[in-house]
C-alpha cells in the first residue's frame, strides 16, 4: 500500500515536470500555429529554425560565453582555494564570504551592480561584459566545490614531491591535481550549467546587438512565441538527455575501474565537441562579417515587427554596410538605452516627443539634408507637423505615422464602437488589451474624461489613473506588439492598437475592425535621427537615404501596413481601396487628434509614478 | 643543507598564498565596487548629493504594494515547493539509491533547459487558446482561466524553482545514518515520534538551504511574472527592472535594490539564528546515541 502511494508520487511529480517539455516537443511538429489545434505533422519549424541566422548565431554566442566563463572560472576558482590553503584562517573566511555573495545576492542585484560598474569604467557592453559577468558569479561555484576537498589534501604527497626534487609546478601536477580532478569537473559542470541558464544577469550586461538565447527569447516572447522556438526547446532538450545517457548509462555497462576512466573520457569528448563547436560558429560569424562589411558597419535600433526584412538584407547588398539591428518596444525603453550609452546605436526611430526629449538632452544630431535626397519623397504636411517636436526639421525625417484606436472582433462585439468608454464596459472582462505603455494608457483615460494627452494637471491624472485601476480588473494583459497576434487569433474581443495594423490584422483575420473613438485620439510620428555619438554617420545618412527612396518606402509600406509620410511611395501603391484608405491616410482635419509632447522630467515623474500606481493595483 | 630544503618548502608555500590574489582582485572589482556603487547611487540625488528619498520612495502605494505582493507570493511559492519536495525526498530515501545515480538525475534534468524556456512552456500551456484549454473543449467541459492572475506565477515559480528545494532536501535526509533511526525504534517510538524527534530535525539544514534558494528567486524574479502575469502584476523585480530598463531612474532602482538586499540579509540572519539552533538539536540527537 505503501509502496504504491509512493510510487504515485513519485510519478506525479514526474509529470508534473516533465508533462510541459513533452507538450512542447509535440507543439514543435504541429502544422497549425495555434496551440490548441493539431494541424499536422510537420518538420517545417525545424527548417525555419536552422535557416534563423539570429536564433543560430545566438546559440554560438551562448555557448561560447558559457564555455569560456566555464573554463576561466574554473582555473581561477581552483587556483584560489589552492592559495587560501596556506592563507591564515581569518583571510580563508574573509575570502571566502565575499566570494559567497553572488550566490546570495538577488541576482537582479548582482545584474544592476555590474552595469552601474560597466557605465562607470566607460565600458562598451557586449560580449566582454557578459563574458566577466559570467566569471564573476560562476567562481563561487567552482570553489564551493573544491574548496572541501582542498581542505582534506594530505600536503605531505605535494612536500615529498618537492623533497624528492620536484619543480613545484611538476609537483603539483603529479601529487595535488589527481586528487582534485573529480571536484573540478563536477564545479566546472555546475558553472556551465548556471551560465547557460542565466537570464537576468546578461539581460542587465549585454550590449548592442549581441544576444544569448535567454534574452531572445524573452524579446521573442513579448512579440508573440514563434513555433520555431518549441523546435530549439525539443533539440536543447534531446541533446541534454543524450549527454545525460551518455555520462550515466555506458559507464555502467563497463567495468568498474575501466568505467572511471571512460567517464572521464566522455566528459572530455563532450568538452571537445562543444568546444570545436564554439568556435567554428565564431569563426564563421567572424568570416560573414568580414566579406559583408567590407563598408563598415551600422547600427539601427527600431520598433519590433516595423520593417520589411528583406529591405535590411537588400541595404546590406547594396551598400556593403553590415547592419546590426535591435528592436525596442516602448519609447521609454529606447531612451534608457541611448542614455547610458548614446554611442551604442547609429540610427535609432523614436516617436515625436521623444524626439524632442532626445533633442533637450543633446542626444541626436544635425542630419545632413545633402546626404539625404530621398528626403524630398517626404510630403510637405509631414514636414510641418514635425515642426512641433523638431523645430526647423533639423534632426529628425518622418518614417511612419499614424493614430491610437481600438481594433475589435465583430463576432465578439456586435454593438457599434464609437467611444473609449467600451474599454471599461465589463461585457468584456477579459477580453480587453491594453498598451503596456505610460503615455498611451493614460492619454486613453484622460482623452475619455475630456482633458488633453499632455495635461499637467494633477487632478486630471489623479483621475486617469483611478480610471485605469477601476478598469484592471477588465484588462487581460497590458501588451506591447502582441496584441496584433492575440487579435488575429480570438484571443481578446477589444484591443489598443496603432492604426499602422489595422490592414494588416484585418487581411488576417476579416472579423476584425479598427476605429478611432469619437472623443479623439493620438496622433504620432515616428521619424529616423542620428544618434549624437555615432561612430557611423556616414553609414546613417545613408540608411535613412536608403528608406526615404520611393521604391523602398514603397516596399515596406506592404509589409508593415503603417502611413508612410512618403508621397512618391503612397503614388506607387496599386490598390486605390488602400492608397485612399480613411485608416491609412485619415483625414486629420476630420478628427479630433493631439500629439504628444515631451513635458519635462518633473512631469514625467509624475506620470511615471502614476502608471506604476496603476500597474501595481490589484 | 636540510636546513636549506626546509626553508626552500616553506618559501614554496608562501609563495603559494599568492595564487589567491588574482580572485582577491576581482571579487574586489566584480563584485564589492559593484555593490557599493549600488549603495551609493541609492543614496544621492542627481546632483550626487546624500538623500534616503530613493529608498523611502517604497513607501509610496504603487510599490509597497509590489513589495508586499512578491514577499507573499514567494512564501506561497517556497511553501509548495517544500511540501511538494519533503514527500519525494522521504520517497527517494527508502529507495537507497546511490548517490549520482539515475532517479536523482532525473529530477534535477529540467533545470538543464532553459529558464525562459521553461516558463515559456507554462504560458504555451495556460493561455486563453493554449494547450489545456484546447484538450478542455475537446472533453467539452469548462475552460480555466489562470492566466494572468497570481495563481499562473506561483505555478511558474514552483515549476522553476523546485529542483533547488528537491536536492538539498534529499541530501540531508540521505545522509541521516539508518543507525540513529533504528536505535529509536528500538528505544520504543512510533514511526511519527522517530520521525518529528530525529528525522525531521535532522533535515533541518537541507530545508533551510532549500528555502533559501527557492525564497530568493522567487522574491527577486521579474521574468516569471512578466511572462506568466501579462504585465499586470508588478513584482518588486518588475519595478526594478522598470527604473532601469524604462523609466532610467537609476537612484530610485538603485533605493528599491537596498530594500531588496536588506530582505536579503534579513533571510540569511533568520537562516543562521535557524542553522545554530538546529546545530545544537543534532549535536543532543548525536550525543544521546553516545
Amino acid at each position: 500500500m505503501k509502496k504504491i502511494f509512493s510510487r504515485c508520487y513519485m510519478a506525479f511529480i514526474f509529470i508534473f515536470m516533465y508533462a510541459p517539455i513533452l507538450t512542447l516537443i509535440v507543439l514543435s511538429f504541429n502544422a497549425s500555429k495555434s496551440r490548441a489545434k493539431w494541424g499536422g505533422f510537420t518538420m517545417k519549424w525545424y527548417m525555419q529554425l536552422f535557416q534563423d541566422e539570429s536564433i543560430m548565431g545566438t546559440l554560438w554566442n551562448t555557448l561560447s560565453i558559457a564555455i569560456l566563463a566555464t573554463i576561466i572560472s574554473t582555473v581561477i576558482g581552483t587556483v584560489t582555494c589552492i592559495g587560501l590553503m596556506y592563507a591564515n584562517k581569518r583571510t580563508r573566511a574573509v575570502v571566502m564570504n565575499i566570494a559567497n555573495i553572488p550566490m546570495i545576492n538577488a541576482d537582479i542585484v548582482t545584474g544592476i551592480s555590474l552595469m552601474l560598474l560597466f557605465q562607470a569604467m566607460h565600458i562598451t557592453t557586449g560580449f566582454g561584459t557578459i563574458l566577466m559577468a559570467h566569471i564573476t558569479f560562476d567562481i563561487p561555484f567552482v570553489m564551493l566545490s573544491v574548496m572541501p576537498r582542498v581542505k582534506t589534501l594530505n600536503q605531505n604527497t605535494y612536500e615529498a614531491a618537492l623533497d624528492l626534487g620536484a619543480t613545484p609546478l611538476y609537483a603539483f601536477r603529479k601529487a595535488v591535481l589527481p586528487e582534485l580532478w573529480p571536484v573540478i569537473i563536477a564545479g566546472g559542470l555546475m558553472a556551465f550549467t548556471m551560465s547557460i541558464d542565466d537570464f537576468i544577469i546578461t539581460y542587465f550586461t549585454k550590449g548592442s546587438g549581441y544576444e544569448t538565447l535567454s534574452t531572445l527569447i524573452y524579446s521573442e516572447v513579448k512579440r508573440g512565441i514563434q513555433p520555431e522556438i518549441y523546435a530549439l526547446s525539443a533539440i536543447i532538450f534531446i541533446t541534454v538527455i543524450l549527454l545525460l545517457i551518455m555520462v550515466n548509462v555506458i559507464p555502467k555497462i563497463r567495468s568498474d575501474r575501466k568505467a572511471k576512466r571512460s567517464t572521464r573520457k566522455v566528459i572530455a569528448a563532450v568538452l571537445v565537441i562543444c568546444l570545436s563547436v564554439a568556435s567554428a560558429g565564431t569563426l564563421t560569424g567572424c568570416g560573414k562579417k568580414t566579406s559583408s562589411g567590407k563598408n563598415g558597419k551600422l547600427y539601427v535600433y527600431n520598433w519590433g515587427e516595423y520593417i520589411d526584412p528583406d529591405l535590411i538584407d537588400q541595404f546590406e547588398e547594396e551598400t556593403g554596410i553590415d547592419v546590426v539591428y535591435d528592436m525596442f518596444e516602448t519609447n521609454e525603453v529606447m531612451y534608457a538605452k541611448m542614455a547610458q550609452d548614446s554611442s551604442s546605436y547609429d540610427v535609432i526611430c523614436p516617436s515625436d516627443y521623444m524626439i524632442n526629449k532626445m533633442i533637450q538632452n543633446d542626444l541626436v544630431q544635425e542630419i545632413d539634408y545633402s546626404q539625404v535626397p530621398n528626403a524630398s519623397n517626404i510630403g510637405e504636411s509631414y514636414w510641418k507637423s514635425s515642426e512641433t517636436f523638431d523645430p526647423g526639421n533639423k534632426y529628425a525625417v518622418p518614417y511612419c505615422w499614424g493614430t491610437v484606436g481600438i481594433l475589435y472582433n465583430k463576432k465578439m462585439v456586435t454593438e457599434e464602437v464609437n467611444s473609449w468608454d467600451i474599454l471599461w464596459d465589463e461585457k468584456y472582462s477579459g477580453q480587453i488589451l491594453m498598451q503596456d505603455s505610460v503615455r498611451d494608457a493614460l492619454m486613453i483615460a484622460l482623452i475619455k474624461n475630456g482633458y488633453s494627452c499632455n495635461t499637467t494637471d494633477d487632478s486630471a491624472l489623479e483621475e486617469a489613473a483611478q480610471d485605469l485601476i477601476d478598469q484592471k480588473p477588465l484588462v487581460q494583459a497590458y501588451v506591447v506588439d502582441q496584441v496584433r497576434d492575440k487579435m488575429i487569433g480570438n484571443e481578446a474581443a477589444l484591443g489598443v492598437i496603432y492604426s499602422g495594423e489595422a490592414i494588416y490584422t484585418k487581411q488576417e483575420n476579416p472579423d476584425l475592425e479598427y476605429v478611432v473613438p469619437d472623443e479623439g485620439t493620438n496622433v504620432w510620428i515616428d521619424s529616423w535621427v542620428i544618434s549624437k555619438n555615432s561612430k557611423n554617420v556616414e553609414n546613417a545618412h545613408k540608411w535613412i537615404n536608403f528608406m526615404c527612396r520611393a521604391d523602398v518606402a514603397y516596399k515596406n509600406f506592404e509589409y508593415i501596413t503603417y502611413s508612410t509620410p512618403n508621397e512618391a511611395a503612397r503614388e506607387m501603391i496599386e490598390d486605390d481601396a488602400i492608397k485612399n484608405s480613411p485608416i491609412a491616410f485619415p483625414d486629420l482635419s476630420k478628427m479630433k487628434t493631439e500629439a504628444y509632447q515631451y513635458l519635462g522630467t518633473d512631469v514625467e515623474r509624475v506620470y511615471n509614478d502614476k502608471w506604476m500606481e496603476v500597474k501595481s493595483a490589484d | 643543507m636540510n636546513l636549506n630544503r626546509q626553508n626552500k618548502i616553506h618559501n614554496g608555500k608562501k609563495k603559494m598564498i599568492w595564487l589567491s590574489t588574482p580572485y582577491i582582485g576581482w571579487s574586489l572589482l566584480f563584485v564589492v565596487i559593484p555593490l557599493c556603487m549600488v549603495l551609493y547611487y541609492g543614496l544621492t540625488t542627481d546632483t550626487w548629493d546624500f538623500t534616503i528619498a530613493n529608498v523611502v520612495h517604497i513607501t509610496e502605494p504603487g510599490y509597497m504594494k509590489a513589495l508586499i505582493r512578491s514577499v507573499e507570493l514567494a512564501i506561497i511559492a517556497t511553501v509548495v515547493c517544500f511540501i511538494m519536495a519533503y514527500p519525494l525526498g522521504m520517497i527517494l530515501r527508502s529507495m537507497h539509491l546511490s548517490r549520482n545515480g539515475f532517479i536523482i538525475t532525473l529530477f534535477i534534468l529540467p533545470m538543464w533547459m532553459n529558464f525562459l524556456l521553461r516558463t515559456l512552456t507554462w504560458m504555451t500551456l495556460l493561455e486563453g487558446s493554449g494547450v489545456i484549454n484546447g484538450i478542455l473543449n475537446v472533453l467539452h467541459l469548462p475552460n480555466i482561466h489562470i492566466i494572468n492572475t497570481p495563481a499562473a506565477i506561483v505555478l511558474g515559480m514552483v515549476y522553476n524553482y523546485l529542483p533547488f528545494m528537491i536536492l538539498p532536501i534529499y541530501t540531508a535526509l540521505s545522509n541521516i545514518d539508518e543507525d540513529l533511526l533504528n536505535a529509536s525504534r528500538d528505544l520504543g517510538a512510533g514511526e511519527l515520534q522517530t520521525f518529528m524527534k530525529v528525522t525531521f530535525p535532522l533535515s533541518l539544514p537541507g530545508i533551510g538551504s532549500g528555502v533559501t534558494m527557492v525564497f530568493i528567486p522567487a522574491l527577486t524574479t521579474f521574468a516569471i511574472s512578466s511572462m506568466l502575469g501579462g504585465s499586470k502584476i508588478m513584482l518588486i523585480g518588475n519595478v526594478i527592472e522598470q527604473e532601469f530598463t524604462s523609466l532610467y531612474d537609476w537612484h530610485l532602482g538603485s533605493g528599491i535594490s537596498i530594500i531588496l538586499m536588506i530582505v536579503i540579509i534579513i533571510n540569511m540572519m533568520l537562516n543562521i539564528a535557524f542553522d545554530a539552533k538546529e546545530e545544537r538539536q543534532a549535536k543532543s540527537i548525536k550525543g544521546g546515541r553516545r
